[in-house]
């Protein structure tokens, strides 16, 4: 049985629809990557999901129970990271991660101490004191630290610098190896990408594409950027080869998945001085959903 | 509500205490502090019958006392007359401590976001409240509590000590229903607060009016029934339950509310601003002036209000006083009635000035100072427009101050009062003082300023405690305060006032000097 | 534009900036990296006159940014990673307040456009935006006239993938009419993009320093190929290093020069799937610092 499964889901803020229909299935032991911009309804799907707003329509069931109903209990199975975290003035650190884990139902002491450690993160000073990366880490210590079967990150890494996010990596991935399950909400592609098994792409509160990165990739193209010996003679009429641009002794192009060994031959053929070749990033494959709300006119947000 | 949306209340009630423990203690033991001195003291400044009924009679027969302190329903009770200032008046302070303390675990937690955070643990949906309303109940109860074992020790009543202490309980229970209805209403926490503010306000006229006019008002207002209750003599026990009755369908309402709204939202939706901003704000001051707006307007509303209803009592209180032979006494205390008013509101309307110093020492630590100093915008002229706001802001409200005594007290009696304007001028050096220590204790650095507070509450035991322990001189005269000349009893004293006037630029040079030389951040 | 010398700066006994050498030429997207607590912020607020420098030179726009702040100051834009907004004014009013402190016309300005762009709702109140949003007004204020220098810390922190192309865009734009941009990013795929140079910091120091290309000429590219065959066995090949073979799949680190013989093999046994790339930015990065990490220990 899925650990979140929702359907046709439906959230309205006064007049706007936050989520319209929305279908998202996260079965145990997977990463799910969540992206969308701003304003898509992710945090917002996430929140009906920690019972903390209640929904308008359709179905959700997690962890076996109604987020809604069962908020509490069900919340002692999984733990909750949002992309802002606001911690008491006059509380410490360790006292905020101590408190967020005995609210959840315990945490770890070895790991606890280990992940401060790895987080470099110091639990005497007050939450006043501490900067915005350093916030973030407090909220993911109390989360990576506690025993739970489900990990519901919201832009968890903003502010965190790239040492720290390798760490987050290497726990969230960890966690994963225990058993459990993550929805993983993020601007970092580079991050879901490296870690999600499958990701759901979010626009305007319904999921427009969802399936594993290969599935997603399959799809599209391979880029090649390439300094060649000679002259590209013949290149451009291969077959699946596209977006064909000669500027010197570089060439650069666009091929289809089933035709790479055919270029890559045509290529060698030739000599290769500097070759990059690169499937599509996961932000292409983003951008390919919203490429028509980048330029003006784009649609109002709602948040 | 249910169980397991209940689920954590005791964990986040213990939490919360631990957040609140400073506040509780010193609120508390203000609180009791009064309590146990206007108790002990009855007996002395009332020693038999006779005096106690003049004076009950004296008090009853001026409206102004009567609207501000509440009647006094029996002439011969000690207890009654010990307890004047405390059954309504300070009893205010009760419900503002309980106030603060829902207000601060619901909706300053949900504007926050922490509301969320602990919202994602197994925290019940309804535990934030809960948690809150179940400090509040024992706050409640322990302050009332205390206040009857006070009184009791210092030899008053039992029963009535006992009843007094449950009113005091009971305007806690009510204000916290108070504070738990009002903090649905908006997304902004200091909406929500003004709210709450507003609606004791309201409670409190509506007494007063009601004590000194058509009685049945008094009855819609929790704060006449703490007259009503007769704790000292004759005491309608029924009367108690009404509080805890109110303060449960305050919560019900509030409970129902919170239940139909999403997280973070208020029932009133936010207001769109400008989409555009006024040519005028393009400067530091400007910018000072826009963020105090709100503030200058309701101090401004405040203090006129209180200047008048002061104007309008004085004449009653002087003949009070004639009768009582008290002259020398609260001549002591500061020459003249008004000028005694005007020492302690001067030391108010300081604290308008530590809150503006404050504001820009809150800039400065979320980093709002640091964009405005990466424009053109210098030090200095930040540094000033906040300095100009807090000491123009000071002057001008104590300046309003004198106009608004003057109305009152001409409105009540007809002309014959001194020059109320130079009386209030003549405390506006001394507030300055106040306001530039303020931005001296800014200037050192952000977190610094927090100090400022300290300063007018600290003049003010200076000169009350140094007074009791009769200080030598030199410790009375650290007090600014205590340089004023009590006009329009004594007259204008020009070396005395450009003396203050001089320390105040001095430490304001001072600070300028620091700030434009230290790290910001 | 940017000439800093052995720049100290220290906080009680912490030595956050211990003797800092950068150099930003005018028209460069310069990059600025370094984990938290390395410094950047410390640096860029030195450069904006809010905190005191302990020894070294700085030198900003031809001026000294402690005693010319306010003037200097005409001719920069400065985007902080945290913004915070005052909770009663409008993000338009905000917007139009920053502007106008930098002695700049709103009305003659590209803001109508830019809200438009980073579809931002201007009427809303300061404490009623998200991160992504507050980010946003201080990108849309800085963005909307023309300074000589943008200095811009961490300015998309919150932003999503959308918005970050339209920043790209503005960065982009302003460097064109030929402005220098000071740009410090935990994003390395955002500076990858934009920045001419890149400075690594680490410790209040300077780490590694110069253009993408010299960085990456230095080190090896990454090659992942799915074949049809049987992999080719590369690991005896000169300048192929930490070979991996799994199924079809087959990896390794190449340098420069052994970059033909390498593709010549992988297509011998029929490509089906290939990734080639020089380092990526963030690999220099953790590499320049696991190097260090592990000198340490």
């Amino acid at each position: 049985m899925a650990v979140i499964e929702t359907r046709g889901l439906v959230k309205r803020f006064g007049r706007v629809r936050a989520l319209d229909g929305l279908d998202l299935v996260v079965p145990p032991g997977e990463i799910h990557g969540f992206l969308g911009p701003n304003g898509a309804g992710k945090s917002t799907t996430i929140r009906v999901l920690l019972g903390l707003l209640r929904k308008d329509g359709g179905e959700v069931r997690m962890l076996g129970g109604d987020p809604w109903r069962d908020a509490a209990a069900l919340h002692r199975r999984l733990a909750y990271v949002p992309g802002e975290v606001s911690l008491w003035p006059n509380l410490t650190g360790g006292e905020a991660i101590d408190l967020l884990a005995r609210l959840r139902g315990g945490l770890d002491p070895k790991r606890r101490a280990e992940l401060l450690e790895r987080f470099d993160l110091d639990p005497t000073k007050r939450g006043r004191s501490y900067s915005k990366g350093n916030r973030q880490k407090v909220a993911l210590v109390a989360a990576l630290a506690s025993d739970v079967e489900l990990l519901l990150l919201d832009e968890p890494t903003t502010g965190l610098d790239p040492l720290m996010e390798e760490v987050f990596t290497e726990y969230v991935d960890t966690f994963r190896h225990r058993g459990g399950t993550v929805l993983l909400s993020s601007h970092v592609l580079a991050e879901v990408e490296r870690l999600c098994d499958r990701v759901s792409i979010i626009r305007n509160g319904k999921v427009v594409e969802s399936g594993t990165l290969a599935d997603l990739r399959h799809l599209t193209r391979t880029s090649i950027d390439v300094v060649l010996a000679g002259p590209p003679d013949g290149l451009a009429q291969l077959e699946g080869i596209h977006d064909f641009d000669v500027d010197g002794d570089r060439v650069r192009f666009q091929v289809e998945t089933d035709a790479v060994d055919r270029a890559i031959g045509a290529l060698h053929r030739i000599g290769i001085r500097t070759l990059i070749a690169q499937p599509p990033t996961l932000e292409e494959l983003f951008l390919r959903h919203y490429g028509d709300r980048i330029r003006p006119g784009s649609a109002p947000e709602a948040e | 509500m249910s169980a397991s949306t209940l689920t954590g209340t005791g964990l986040l009630t213990r939490v919360d205490l631990r957040r609140d423990r400073v506040v509780i203690a010193s609120w508390t033991g203000v609180l009791l502090l009064m309590v146990v001195a206007s108790a002990a003291t009855a007996g002395t400044l009332y020693p038999d019958e006779a005096t106690r009924v003049r004076a009950v009679h004296a008090l009853n027969d001026s409206p102004a006392i009567v609207a501000l302190y509440g009647p006094i329903l029996d002439p011969n009770s000690i207890g009654e007359l010990a307890m004047t200032k405390l059954t309504v008046l300070y009893a205010v302070f009760v419900a503002m401590l309980l106030i603060v303390v829902v207000r601060r675990h619901t909706r300053v937690e949900e504007e926050s976001g922490r509301t969320e955070l602990v919202g994602g643990t197994a925290v019940g949906r309804d535990a934030p409240l809960a948690a809150a309303l179940v400090e509040a109940v024992g706050l409640s109860l322990t302050l009332g509590g205390l206040a009857a074992l006070g009184n009791a020790a210092c030899g008053l009543d039992v029963a009535g000590s006992v009843a007094f202490g449950a009113l005091w309980a009971g305007t806690g229970l009510v204000a916290a229903g108070i504070a738990a209805l009002t903090s649905q209403i908006s997304a902004s926490a200091r909406t929500c607060a003004a709210w709450a503010a507003g609606t004791i306000a309201v409670l409190y006229v509506l007494r007063a009016v009601g004590d000194t006019g058509p009685q049945w008002l008094s009855w819609l207002s929790p704060f006449g029934w703490n007259t009503q209750v007769r704790a000292w003599s004759g005491t309608r026990w029924w009367l108690l339950l009404a509080y805890p009755a109110l303060a449960a369908v305050l919560v019900g309402v509030a409970t129902v509310l919170r239940a139909h709204r999403d997280l973070g939202s208020g029932l009133v939706a936010a207001r769109p601003g400008p989409a555009e901003g006024s040519p005028r704000l393009a400067d530091a001051l400007a910018l000072a002036l826009k963020v105090h707006a709100t503030a200058i307007v309701l101090w401004s509303v405040g203090v006129g209000v209180l200047g008048v209803v002061f104007g309008a009592i004085t004449p009653g209180l002087s003949d009070l006083l004639d009768s009582l032979g008290m002259q020398d006494l609260i001549a002591k205390l500061g020459g003249y009635f008004l000028a005694a008013i005007l020492s302690v509101v001067s030391v108010v309307i300081s604290y308008f000035a530590v809150t503006v110093v404050a504001h820009t020492g809150r800039d400065e630590e979320d980093g709002r100072t640091e964009v405005v100093l990466a424009t053109t915008t210098s030090r200095s002229r930040w540094f000033g427009a906040s300095v100009v706001v807090a000491l123009g802001g000071t002057a001008w409200l104590l300046v309003e101050m004198g106009i608004a005594l003057w109305i009152g007290y001409v409105a009540a009696s007809g002309p014959g009062v001194g020059n109320l304007l130079a009386a209030a001028l003549a405390w506006v050096p001394a507030a300055w003082v106040t306001a530039a220590l303020a931005a001296l204790c800014f200037s050192v650095g952000p977190r610094w300023t927090a100090v400022g507070w300290v300063w007018p509450g600290a003049f003010i035991t200076f000169e009350i405690v140094g007074e009791l322990l009769e200080a030598p001189r030199w410790v009375l005269d650290l007090s600014p305060y205590q340089h004023v000349p009590a006009v329009p009893a004594e007259p204008w004293d020009w070396p005395a006032e450009t003396g203050l006037a001089v320390v105040a630029a001095l430490i304001l040079v001072l600070a300028w000097w620091r700030f434009r030389a230290r790290d910001i951040g | 534009m940017i000439e800093i010398n052995g720049l100290v700066k220290t906080f009680g006994a912490f030595r956050a900036l211990d003797g800092l050498d950068l150099t930003v030429a005018a028209g460069e997207v310069h990059g600025f990296l370094g984990p938290n607590g390395a410094g950047k912020s410390t640096t860029l607020r030195v450069l904006l006159g809010l905190l005191r420098k302990d020894a070294g030179t700085v030198r900003l726009l031809g001026g000294d940014p402690w005693a010319d702040a306010s003037e200097l100051h005409r001719h920069l834009a400065y985007v902080p990673g945290d913004v915070s907004l005052w909770p009663n004014l409008s993000g338009g009013e905000i917007i139009d307040l920053l502007i106008r402190m930098r002695q700049a016309d709103p009305r003659r300005s590209r803001r109508a456009e830019l809200i438009e762009r980073f579809s931002l709702d201007p009427t809303k109140r300061g404490r009623a935006y998200s991160k992504g949003n507050r980010q946003k007004v201080a990108l849309i204020a800085a963005f909307a006239t023309d300074p000589t220098l943008l200095i811009l810390d961490e300015p998309t922190a919150g932003l999503d993938p959308l918005m970050e192309q339209v920043f790209n865009e503005c960065v982009g734009e302003h460097k064109e009419r030929g402005a220098t941009v000071l740009l410090s990013s935990h994003i390395l795929s955002e500076v990858e993009r934009l920045a001419d140079r890149v400075t690594i910091i680490r410790e209040g120091r300077v780490v590694e320093s110069g253009t993408l290309s010299s960085l990456r000429h230095l080190h090896r590219s990454r090659v992942v190929a799915t074949v049809t065959g049987t992999p080719p066995d590369l690991s005896a090949t000169p300048g192929v290093h930490d070979v991996a073979v799994a199924g079809t799949q087959v990896s390794c680190s190449v340098d420069p020069e052994a970059l033909p013989t390498v593709l010549a093999a992988l297509t011998a046994a029929g490509v089906v799937g290939l990734t080639s790339a020089p380092p990526s930015l963030e690999e220099l990065f953790l590499d320049a610092y696991r190097e260090q990490a592990d000198a340490v220990r």
